[in-house]
């Protein structure tokens, strides 16, 4: 009784005073209890990973709309990623946690966890260098590197076929994705012109269905659950003022995270793009 | 005033909102491209954000706030109290319920008319509580208690139907439903609400006469005729149909049908059936001017109606409840 409220005291001494030295968990060569801790994570860490590192995957990596390794992701446990989840796995590395995360889990253990952050991937650049640098923390460099060439030849293959179109990325409730982002580096890859540049718009901004109409983009690119979905927020995008305006889903999977699954957006953009009618004719 | 001439002004001012609901929105049309579309010439894109965006958005606040206004109109008139409007009783929040779980439960995908029946349904069942509940309490604070117990459950009904919805996007749809807006609709909307409305504005137009017998007490209406149930059943019809197929596409509300009333009541007789009417016109203009205002207040994304309506409409309600006071 008296050394669980001294343990009490000295957890609440600990979250105001000076933190307790952490006690580091040396980083293995070959982690084993490996814990994510969102989505995009996911994306990288189940390729990369033998099956058996995995300890964890974010709750969301076995949802078809939002992970394109749903199908991969069976079978593992998946966690919310409460702090008590964490705790109760003993990860050996957690990835995809922002920094403030693993710095609560450490005082809350007063252990160090290895942690590898890997931010949301914006470019293509970032995600090869975000497969290196998972690839290594999980002991598997040379998977790395072998994914990494496998997207270059892919995406070195791809004729771009955008044409200088211009292109509005439009989403449910008419938000529409801006520069800066992995949707915009798909778009430029493939040769479109992003509507949301011509109009000097943020990486997110809202678009009435007036203001697009009176935009006129060449192209819509929808993602595909806007079109599966009923309701309010998805029905605008089935307006009839939109039906002259050429459409192109992509399934926001492969796109709502920076993964392999970035050569998948690019070959089914082209290919989308090579079938709608030139522009220049 | 003559009723001719409120009539006349009101109408007028209907289509001025109407005009105007034409000319604003976030794309900027100058009047000749929009004349021009108008006449069935101009270019394409200013033909279809007029007639597939805007014309339908015009309509359909015309005929919402129609109904909304005489709703108002007639369960003032029949419960003799001047709070009673289908928001504040519960009708809107329970229909937007309905059309909630019709559209993320899939049932709306089984035949377009599930919508509006379901919310159409939840309303009645709503307005059946509150009447059962308060219909014939002494004072007019019960009924609105009872309404507001009945708004407030739909309400949280919305959020939980929503959080539990297998539709990860949900959530952020509760402000819709329960604010209402009339962003980006179609005529495929209109084709959902104009029906019910018309059928519920016919239904409480048809008790005109009962409203005002009844104004002598219910012994006094029976003595001159009136049958009281059916009075009672069109009553409770007309406002879910009309309010149910309105809701089913915009949302619930709030508060149109409380303030129309009490601003074209003075310019009448003040007999319930002389309410009527300049009450559905009405609240046609207001709706709409106020559909207008939500476009031209500048914000990041467009503002939602029920926060227009509100700002309007409970000055009202509290200076009501505060003259009702002595009662509580």
């Amino acid at each position: 009784m008296i050394r669980a409220a001294a343990l009490a005291g000295i957890l609440l001494l600990a979250s105001c005073a000076a933190p307790p030295v952490p006690q580091p968990i040396t980083p293995s060569a070959r982690p084993q209890r490996v814990v994510s801790l969102n989505l995009c994570a996911d994306q990288l860490l189940v390729p990369l990973a033998d099956r058996d590192q995995i300890a964890a995957l974010n709750m969301n990596a076995r949802d078809r709309w939002m992970s394109a390794v749903a199908a991969q992701a069976r079978g593992h446990r998946l966690i919310r990623g409460s702090a008590e989840e964490v705790l109760a796995l003993a990860p050996d590395l957690i990835v995809g946690a922002p920094a403030f995360r693993t710095d609560a889990l450490r005082r809350m253990s007063g252990r160090a966890y290895p942690a590898l952050e890997l931010p949301p991937a914006n470019s293509y650049a970032e995600i090869r260098a975000q497969i290196g640098e998972l690839a290594s923390a999980l002991g598997h460099p040379d998977r790395g590197h072998r994914l990494v060439a496998r997207m270059d030849a892919a995406l070195a293959g791809m004729k771009a076929m955008g044409r200088g179109r211009v292109a509005a990325y439009y989403q449910r409730r008419g938000y529409l994705t801006g520069t800066g982002t992995l949707v915009d580096a798909l778009m430029t890859r493939a040769g479109l012109v992003n509507i949301a540049a011509k109009l000097g718009k943020p990486a997110l901004s809202r678009l009435s269905l007036e203001q697009i109409i009176a935009a006129r983009p060449d192209v819509l690119i929808v993602e595909e659950d806007s079109q599966a979905l009923d309701d309010q927020g998805a029905q605008m995008l089935q307006h009839t003022a939109l039906r002259h305006i050429p459409r192109i889903v992509l399934p926001q999977a492969w796109t709502v995270c920076g993964g392999p699954a970035f050569v998948d957006a690019a070959a089914s953009l082209n290919a989308q793009l090579a079938a709608l009618p030139d522009p220049r004719t | 005033m003559s009723r001719a001439l409120l009539m006349a002004l009101l109408a007028a001012l209907a289509s001025i909102a109407g005009a105007a609901s034409l000319l604003t929105g976030s794309a900027a049309l100058d009047a000749g491209r929009l004349a021009a579309a108008l006449l069935g010439g101009g270019d394409p894109i200013a033909r279809t954000i007029l007639f597939e965006l805007r014309l339908p958005r015009a309509l359909l606040g015309l005929a919402v706030g129609a109904m909304l206004g005489l709703s108002g109109a007639a369960l003032q008139g029949y419960l003799r109290n001047p709070l009673a409007e289908p928001a504040v009783l519960g009708a809107s929040n329970a229909a937007a319920l309905g059309a909630v779980i019709a559209l993320y439960f899939g049932l709306a995908a089984i035949h377009p008319a599930v919508l509006p029946l379901l919310a159409i349904l939840t309303g009645l069942v709503a307005l059946g509580l509150v009447f059962l509940l308060a219909g014939r309490a002494e004072s007019p604070l019960t009924l609105i208690l009872a309404g507001v117990a009945v708004a407030t459950m739909a309400g949280a009904g919305i959020s939980l139907a929503l959080n539990l919805a297998p539709n990860p996007f949900a959530a952020i749809e509760i402000m819709a439903w329960l604010m209402g807006s009339l962003e980006d609709r179609s005529f495929a909307h209109v084709a959902v609400a104009l029906p019910c409305i018309a059928i519920g504005i016919a239904l409480l137009l048809w008790d005109g006469r009962a409203l005002d017998a009844l104004a002598l007490g219910a012994d006094g209406a029976q003595a001159l005729g009136v049958d009281l149930a059916r009075t009672r059943l069109r009553l409770l019809l007309g406002v879910a149909i009309g309010v149910g197929g309105a809701v089913a596409v915009t949302g619930a509300i709030g508060f149109v049908g409380l303030i129309v009333p009490h601003l074209v009541r003075p310019f009448t007789d003040r007999s319930p059936s002389a309410v009527l009417l300049p009450s559905a016109v009405a609240g046609a203009a207001l709706l709409t001017l106020a559909d207008v205002g939500v476009r031209l207040i500048p914000a990041s994304s467009e503002l939602k109606l029920g926060v227009v309506t509100a700002f309007l409409g409970v000055p009202i309600f509290l200076a009501h409840l505060l003259r009702e006071r002595r009662l509580w």
